[in-house]
């Protein structure tokens, strides 16, 4: 296992601050347009409602001075009005529409048009106008026009500070989001280090435990998952080992029983060669003295004496059947090759409709006696299963040996078989045992109605050559 | 008489109607040329002594002044002036006032200075001043007054002049033996006794009987001074003759509609009359003093 790089957008991370960050530039924005608008409504009101208040104030108040054409009097009590900041002008007019008194940067007229709520202007003056009434009767107009100046200064130093507060926020939220961000994913990546030690299978490290939240549970979790699969681990090691060492002890065991087996079928060929072919023999020229000797005197004794003979010879071929099977003494007489053409001579004798065609290359001279009954069993073996299973139509058997290695290439065309299927039969197993046993590989290739192929491998060290 | 004469030729019924026509608005002919005297010197103002307070003035005057304006078909503008001394100057040294509403000595001297005509006079009796206390106030005479504050309207208004000269006759010193509080109006010297902040108040009878009750009733007269001839009425002299006697034809007829009678009726005046100058010649006495 190794440690992949993630993409920015797979980083937690930059999704952590990034949704953060969106979030909170989306509010943020809605809050400081929702305070724009509310302080820019709140302005415009009050400025509605100052500028209502003052020409309400003044058309009620003036009308005395109109009256008495006081102007002068009039004119000082609204030069203390034209004192307001947002005051731009004022202008009193008579009943005839003159100008009686002009405050301030007066308009020329005509006069402007008025406006009833600040979001109405244009030109950046608020106009407005009363009507300067005494006992309910008009004796003229006052006309105020408020600067918008100061209020849209207000609006901007407002919506200024409320946009820097947003981008204070904001920064201020994106460092934190950022510190967390490092613990968090910092802590994580410690975990992920981790794992993949684990992975490698280093179950010494411990993650320390910093902090007593998720990431810290989550740390305290997977100490306690590495212990336990430490134990796990060593359990199933210590298993395993237990069963390699007892697959090794039955591997020897079946080796060793697999030589004592042909040490046996080898001491019992001797035995029947040397005991019972001898008696066969010693019976069988007994018998021949005694048919000669009655050949000319007794029929009954002569023809028993064939007889015996007949016997003797049978029981003889069968010993030596036996012996063969036991132990091919041309095997030892003459060696693997010329054991195997007299192995195959004899199958196909039995199998004339299957023609097997049998290549040798290398010199086979030299090859170790475990070596000779190994493949000698092996090509026993294959064409034994062959006459049972196969219905080859040809079957071709190849031995080469080179400089280190001894190959046998064993190949049929019959019905083949599923290599993955479970067998219920030793012959395979067999000769896996007796190919590993030798140190050497064994390899089987078949499949429904494609035929089967076996190969085996077996080195030819200097110690297995001359075994 | 042309056209009558001719209309024997046709339908009957049109020319009788025409011929109604026309004199059913020869009348009407005729008062609008009658109307018409004043529209030179359009709008008038009608200038009214600052008695009282502005907004009362506007509201008693404004009747008479709409009633004028309709009759005489042109507007009538009231106007007034911060204080008795500015009246005056401004009747005196500007043509300002086209119609003089003041008081009966300031007349004398308007009519002198800047000849004004008088052209009516409130038809009531004579007028004067009274003094005035609070109901429960220990000042019963004049003699009381003496160390007291006597609330009064400006030097030159009638009700001074009058209040002094009864002083005077009296045996007291107002300029000595009185501490005399100017107010504005008439209005205001009645309610500064009224309220406590002076002892007794100066002020002529018409504005102490238009008080409100309550005031009225809770003070009390302990003098009242001599009579004088009731408000005049005067014009400018640059004011045509025939809008002058428009003017004064209006004033004098007002009781004979009922429009004016309300007018009337507002104002607390009986009527007007026809402007008597002589009446007024004694006032000069009073002035002089």
């Amino acid at each position: 296992m190794h440690r992949k790089s993630i993409t920015l957008f797979q980083s937690l991370r930059f999704r952590l601050i990034a949704s953060v960050v969106s979030i909170e530039i989306i509010m943020l924005s809605l809050l400081v347009w929702n305070n724009i608008s509310i302080i820019q409504a709140t302005h415009t009101d009050r400025l509605r409602d100052t500028a209502t208040s003052m020409i309400q104030q003044i058309a009620r108040t003036s009308g005395n001075y109109m009256v008495a054409v006081d102007y002068a009097t009039l004119e000082d009590y609204l030069s203390n009005i034209i004192d307001y900041q947002e005051l731009s002008y004022l202008v009193v007019v008579d009943r005839d529409e003159h100008a009686v008194i002009a405050l301030g940067k007066s308009p020329v007229l005509p006069w402007p048009v008025l406006e009833t709520h600040p979001a109405q202007v244009t030109d950046g003056v608020f106009d407005v106008s009363g009507v300067i009434t005494v006992a309910g009767q008009p004796m003229g107009r006052v006309l105020m026009g408020f600067s918008l100046s100061l209020m849209d200064e207000a609006i901007r130093k407002s919506r200024t500070r409320g946009i820097s507060i947003a981008a204070a926020e904001i920064v201020l939220t994106v460092m934190v989001t950022v510190l967390i961000g490092l613990g968090l994913t910092r802590r994580l990546g410690i975990l992920a280090a981790a794992a993949q030690e684990v992975g490698k299978g280093d179950y010494s490290i411990m993650i320390p435990v910093e902090v007593a939240d998720e990431v810290g549970r989550t740390a305290s979790a997977f100490n306690y998952m590495v212990t336990e699969v430490s134990n796990r681990t060593q359990e199933l090691e210590a298993a395993e080992s237990q069963s390699r060492t007892l697959l090794a002890e039955n591997r020897n065991l079946v080796h060793t029983s697999l030589n004592v087996q042909e040490e046996e079928r080898k001491h019992l060929a001797r035995e029947l060669h040397d005991e019972l072919g001898q008696c066969i023999t010693a019976i069988q020229a007994d018998a021949e003295s005694i048919r000669d000797l009655s050949r000319d005197c007794d029929t009954r004794i002569n023809t028993s004496a064939a007889a015996i003979l007949d016997v003797s010879s049978h029981i003889y071929e069968v010993v030596h059947s036996m012996m063969q099977r036991l132990r091919p003494g041309i095997l030892d007489d003459l060696g693997l090759e010329e054991a195997l053409k007299d192995a195959l001579a004899a199958w196909q004798e039995r199998n004339p409709d299957t023609p097997c065609r049998f290549y040798v290359s290398g010199d086979l001279a030299s090859l170790g006696e475990r070596i000779n009954i190994t493949v000698y069993r092996i090509v026993q073996e294959c064409l034994t299963n062959i006459t049972k299973y196969a219905q080859a139509g040809n079957v071709t058997i190849a031995l080469t040996g080179t400089a280190d290695r001894l190959i046998l290439d064993i190949k049929d065309d019959g019905r083949g078989m599923d290599v993955s299927a479970p067998r219920t039969g030793l012959g395979l197993i067999g000769m896996r045992e007796r190919v590993e046993a030798l140190g050497g590989e064994f390899a089987l290739d078949s499949s429904d109605g494609e035929g089967l192929s076996i190969m085996i491998s077996v080195p030819l060290t200097g110690e297995e050559a001359q075994a | 008489m042309s056209i009558l004469l001719r209309c024997t030729a046709g339908p009957r019924s049109a020319c009788t109607a025409l011929c109604c026509s026309l004199l059913l608005t020869f009348p009407v002919l005729v008062a609008a040329e009658k109307n018409r005297h004043c529209q030179e010197s359009a709008p008038l103002v009608f200038g009214i002594l600052p008695f009282i307070s502005a907004e009362q003035l506007v509201y008693r005057f404004t009747p008479l002044v709409n009633y004028l304006s309709e009759n005489l078909q042109v507007p009538v503008r009231i106007e007034t002036a911060p204080d008795f001394v500015e009246f005056a100057r401004r009747t005196h040294e500007e043509t300002h006032y086209d119609i003089l509403f003041t008081a009966p000595h300031f007349f004398t001297r308007a009519n002198q200075k800047a000849g004004y005509r008088l052209i009516a006079s409130v038809d009531s009796p004579e007028m004067w001043a009274v003094i005035v206390v609070p109901k429960q106030s220990e000042i019963h005479t004049l003699q009381d007054l003496e160390g007291k504050r006597l609330a009064t309207v400006p030097p030159l208004g009638l009700a001074t002049l009058l209040a002094r000269k009864t002083l005077f006759e009296a045996g007291i010193d107002p300029d000595v033996d009185l501490d005399m509080v100017i107010t504005p109006t008439h209005d205001a010297s009645l309610l500064s006794s009224y309220h406590g902040v002076t002892d007794a108040s100066a002020l002529m009878q018409p504005p102490f009987e238009a008080a409100s009750e309550k005031v009225r009733d809770s003070m009390r007269i302990i003098a009242r001074t001599e009579s004088t001839p009731h408000i005049p009425i005067s014009v400018a002299p640059w004011l045509g003759e025939a809008c002058a006697a428009e003017i004064a034809e209006l004033l004098v007829n007002m009781g004979s509609t009922p429009e004016g009678k309300a007018v009337l009726q507002h104002n607390r005046f009986t009527g007007y009359r026809q402007g008597d100058p002589s009446v007024y010649e004694s006032l000069n006495d009073l002035l002089s003093r």
